[in-house]
């Protein structure tokens, strides 16, 4: 079942890219989005047949592949991924649907953009780690073409050679995590459910731990190793931009949570407090940067960086409650990013510009982009955490869940959402409110079709955010196990600092609150 | 064209910011420019604005003259019979000044207009509920700034007139003999006269007005007429047409009659001698087309704000000077007139607004436009007028004449200086 979620985006490709005619733009298109429907609807198949009780791998696949690496084509799905592989398969659509019928190299452009769906969807599925840096590495080299070719402005190549580098080296270090965690803790393959890490020495597991922060944290991407994300979104078109911050950005928490939160357990906790530390101050330079910016795409891309704060906190937490808003706010994040790209690219079509300064009056009923204004004040509310709306479940969830664990983190990311409020409202005011200007107001009406990608974003938000269940129903079951094997193996790790060996250690260990909690915990 | 050159060898360039405006209208021109494009659409938003105006004049005379001041006025907007019927004075057959060739009665295309309006025939409460037939509140946003800016203006002798003793008799007479059997509203009227008598001013500008708009319908009517039979050459024809018909009819009688029980009580009677040209042409011309006020929801009326300033005299918010692109927003009564003018616009001008910018949907907008430029042309007739009335003719041999034409009209176009006039943007053809 989950094969036809990799192969046929694969398939797909191959046939819109290699079909012997040249086609038009229009089929080219039309076959993209006919496949990426496809998906959806296999994606809502496999959600009615997910049994949400169940926390391990559901649907799986295992095919020997390359025996001597370790590598076997290995697939499953559980509470973790299935949410982010609905979130792909419905951006994949909105990237393809959002897409300017008149793109130029059509067949190419529709091609990469399904292999990239079929590259994070895979990195999702996988379940062996080989298996996994392969996906992850697929989707680099489509990226990098989708930036550099149908990139904005001249500054596009650099852009897209930053990102290369950037997340190749985000590859190498994943890689190389995956291959020492591998040998030195003597497994046979590179299974993820063989692999125990339990035995190894506290040093050699932070040492990899660090590896896979780091790779994980570029993906991600996390301050301050952020700095190829404002070039990568800004200068790549909005539907491109939607597939980077909705989708790609996911693999790195996902990976972040599946491999560092799974993998390392019992270190998890010695390096949450950081990672916390760190979610705060990607939200605060997030949310500050965004404010001082003039671009509404780089501010919009700014934004991005300030909520995967609070996934980051969420999982450093690790409590069942900030968990499960971490996997929330993942989806919710996919969601709000895609409406403001989508949006910003919109204004940026219609009026020519995406510069605050000479924005003005876009609410205007007729003359205005008013439901695109709409939109964009929904967005921005959503993304600011107002209640009702998906993004507000999933930072509560964050912040609730992470408060006992990480106080002056959390109460700093409080003070984000506010922030976010303060440069949504700039946004808002400058582009949306005030006169048109009378010189130069004499914007295209946007059509229905260039609509209809925010509508349903809006719709999902807002479904979302009054049924919180449907966001939370999938994952709780799977993250709660996850935190349970936290707990355990703190406790393991515990029991033997009571008598530690190696001082330094214990000191470090005492220091998580998870720790003292349990300490008083009988 | 001649004019032109003989003005332009007697007296040096204007350097004045709009002189290319100023050449123009020394050369007999208006502010707009001669363009086949902005004639076509003066004289096609003439004719979409003569159909609803034909309902405004009549219901403004229905209002001063019968509802009066009707405590509970739920009607107003209900002209019975009577009042479409009544003949305008400046058309069909029997009129004083035939100025337009067509019909005195109300004008078929309103008559149909009333019965289904934009959805289909059903009861004329349902229509009024539903917005769905013509817009009195425009008409009625225009009286009361020509009576908020009356006293301020120092056109004609009309405004003063209502303070006078006489008008006061004249009104108390009307007041007791409306409630004459309405105990109450008399013991009220006891109580606070002055509040009647408010009301009964504004009566008298709901004449006012009335009596103005009588005679620009038929006006634009003809204008229309002509037009689609090849008669106007340019925007300057179309402009003389306006100065002629001014003077013409500039003489008409100002007056406010109210009809209570089967009797006339002349409130203003024709008597006094108030002017058409003198007590409503040209105070509704500074009223609403440079003044009126800023509306509702488009400017703050705090104080601290100054975004309304201290001195009437200072106002600029009319046709003139307004911004059109917002409009629209909130329902405000310069969207009602262009939804108005939306039901009955010539085939020709529809055409062309589906050619430009976002086509039908932006059409309200563009013929709000249209209506700028066209108020411009009707501004410029006035202007021109003024300047016959006080000055001298534009191929007058005495430079000192000529001169004093400049000053004349540099002082005019001083107005336009203002950065929210929209004079330099209609000089484009672009601004649409």
């Amino acid at each position: 079942m989950l094969s036809v979620l990799i192969w046929v985006p694969i398939l797909g490709a191959a046939l819109i890219g290699l079909w012997p005619a040249a086609i038009p733009a229009s089929r080219a298109r039309l076959g993209a989005l006919v496949i990426s429907s496809s998906l959806i609807v296999w994606t809502v198949v496999l959600l009615s047949q997910f049994d949400i009780s169940n926390a391990g791998m559901q649907f799986s696949e295992a095919h020997p592949w390359i025996d001597t690496l370790g590598l076997d084509y290995s697939l499953g799905v559980d509470g973790l991924s299935l949410p982010l592989l609905a979130l792909t398969a419905l951006l994949t659509w909105t990237a393809i649907f959002s897409s300017n019928e008149s793109v130029e190299r059509p067949r190419l452009y529709y091609s990469l953009m399904l292999l990239v769906n079929a590259g994070v969807v895979g990195g999702f599925l996988a379940q062996n780690l080989l298996l996994f840096v392969l996906f992850y590495e697929l989707e680099l080299i489509p990226f990098y073409l989708l930036i550099a070719i149908w990139g904005g402005t001249s500054r596009r190549g650099y852009a897209a050679m930053k990102f290369l580098i950037y997340t190749a080296v985000s590859g190498i270090l994943i890689l190389a995590a995956f291959l020492g965690l591998t040998w030195l803790s003597g497994s046979s393959t590179f299974d993820y459910n063989s692999i125990i890490t339990a035995g190894l020495p506290l040093t050699t597991q932070l040492i990899l731990l660090t590896m896979l922060l780091v790779g994980f944290g570029i993906k991600i991407p996390l301050v301050p190793l952020h700095t190829w994300l404002p070039d990568a979104y800004v200068e790549a078109s909005p539907p491109v931009a939607i597939l980077l911050g909705g989708v790609m950005a996911k693999l790195g928490t996902y990976g972040l949570v599946r491999f560092g939160l799974g993998l390392f357990p019992e270190t998890w906790a010695l390096v949450a407090p950081g990672l916390a530390i760190l979610g705060a101050i990607s939200a605060v330079y997030g949310a500050l940067t965004a404010i001082a910016q003039k671009d509404i795409k780089r501010m919009v891309a700014y934004s991005s960086i300030g909520h995967m704060g609070y996934v980051l906190l969420g999982a450093a937490a690790a409590t069942q409650v900030s968990l499960v808003g971490a996997v929330a706010q993942m989806v919710a994040h996919g969601l709000i990013l895609a409406i403001l790209f989508h949006l910003v690219g919109v204004i940026e079509t219609k009026v020519g510009t995406r510069e605050l300064d000479v924005l003005n009056g876009l609410m205007s009923p007729v003359r205005g982009l008013p439901l695109t204004s709409a939109l964009l004040v929904l967005g921005g509310m959503a993304s600011a955490g107002i209640p009702g709306m998906a993004g507000f479940i999933a930072e509560i969830l964050v912040l609730q869940g992470s408060y006992a664990t990480f106080p002056l983190p959390t109460l700093i990311c409080v003070v984000c959402t506010g922030l976010t409020a303060v440069y949504f409202v700039i946004l808002l005011n400058r582009t949306c409110f005030g006169k048109l200007d009378n010189n130069t107001a004499y914007y295209p009406q946007v059509k229905f079709s260039e609509q209809v990608p925010a509508l349903v974003l809006a719709a999902t938000i807002f479904f979302l955010g009054i049924q919180p269940t449907w966001l939370l129903r999938w994952s709780e079951t799977t993250t709660n196990a996850m935190v349970a094997t936290v707990q355990l193996n703190v406790n393991h790790q515990l029991a033997n600092a009571i008598a530690p060996t190696r001082s330094y250690e214990a000191k470090i260990q005492l220091k998580t609150p998870i720790q003292k909690e349990l300490i008083l915990t009988p | 064209m001649t004019i032109a050159t003989e003005t332009k060898a007697k007296l040096p360039p204007s350097k004045h910011e709009f002189a290319e405006v100023i050449h123009r209208l020394e050369a007999g021109g208006a502010m707009l420019p001669d363009t086949p494009e902005n004639l076509m659409q003066i004289i096609g938003i003439y004719k979409a604005y003569a159909v609803p105006m034909d309902f405004y004049w009549r219901d403004l005379l229905y209002i001063a003259e019968r509802v009066f001041l009707d405590p509970f006025p739920f009607f107003k907007y209900f002209i019975p019979k009577e009042y479409l019927d009544l003949h305008n004075h400046y058309a069909g057959d029997d009129a004083d000044l035939r100025i337009w060739r067509g019909e005195a009665t109300a004008h078929p295309e309103l008559l149909e207009f009333m019965e289904k309006g934009e959805t289909f025939k059903m009861p004329k409460l349902l229509h009024h509920w539903l917005h769905d037939r013509v817009n009195m509140e425009f008409a009625e946003e225009c009286m009361r700034s020509m009576l908020w800016h009356g006293r301020d203006m120092g056109w004609g002798l009309f405004d003063s007139y209502l303070d006078s003793d006489e008008y006061k008799a004249n009104a108390d007479k009307a007041i007791k003999a409306y409630f004459k059997y309405n105990p109450v509203m008399m013991a009220l009227y006891k109580a606070f006269p002055d509040l009647f008598l408010e009301q009964c001013r504004q009566m008298s500008y709901y004449s006012n007005l009335g009596l103005f708009w009588e005679i620009m319908a038929p006006v634009f009517f003809e204008m229309s007429d002509i037009y689609d039979e090849g008669g106007f050459k340019g925007v300057p024809d179309a402009m003389n047409f306006l100065v002629n018909g001014i003077f013409a009819i500039a003489g008409r009688p100002i007056y406010h009659h109210v009809y209570i029980r089967g009797e006339c009580y002349e409130i203003i009677p024709k008597s006094k001698g108030f002017m058409w040209l003198y007590e409503a042409a040209l105070p509704y011309v500074e009223a609403v087309f440079y003044r009126t006020s800023p509306f509702r929801g488009t400017k703050s009326y705090n104080a601290q704000a100054k975004q309304v300033p201290d001195d009437q005299k200072d106002f600029h918010y009319g046709i003139l000077y307004a911004d059109v692109f917002p409009v629209g927003t909130a329902g405000i009564p310069p969207t009602l007139l262009m939804q108005d003018m939306l039901h009955f616009l010539p085939p020709y001008l529809v055409d062309y607004y589906r050619q430009h910018c976002r086509g039908e949907n932006d059409m309200l907008i563009q013929l709000g436009i249209t209506f700028q430029r066209s108020m411009y042309c009707v501004t410029s007739a006035v202007i021109q007028a003024l300047r016959t009335a006080l000055l001298y003719p534009l191929d007058d041999p005495n430079p000192k004449h000529l001169q004093a034409n400049r000053a004349f009209f540099e002082a005019q176009i001083n107005r336009f200086k203002r950065p929210e006039a929209r004079l330099r943007n209609i000089q484009a053809q672009n601004y649409r």
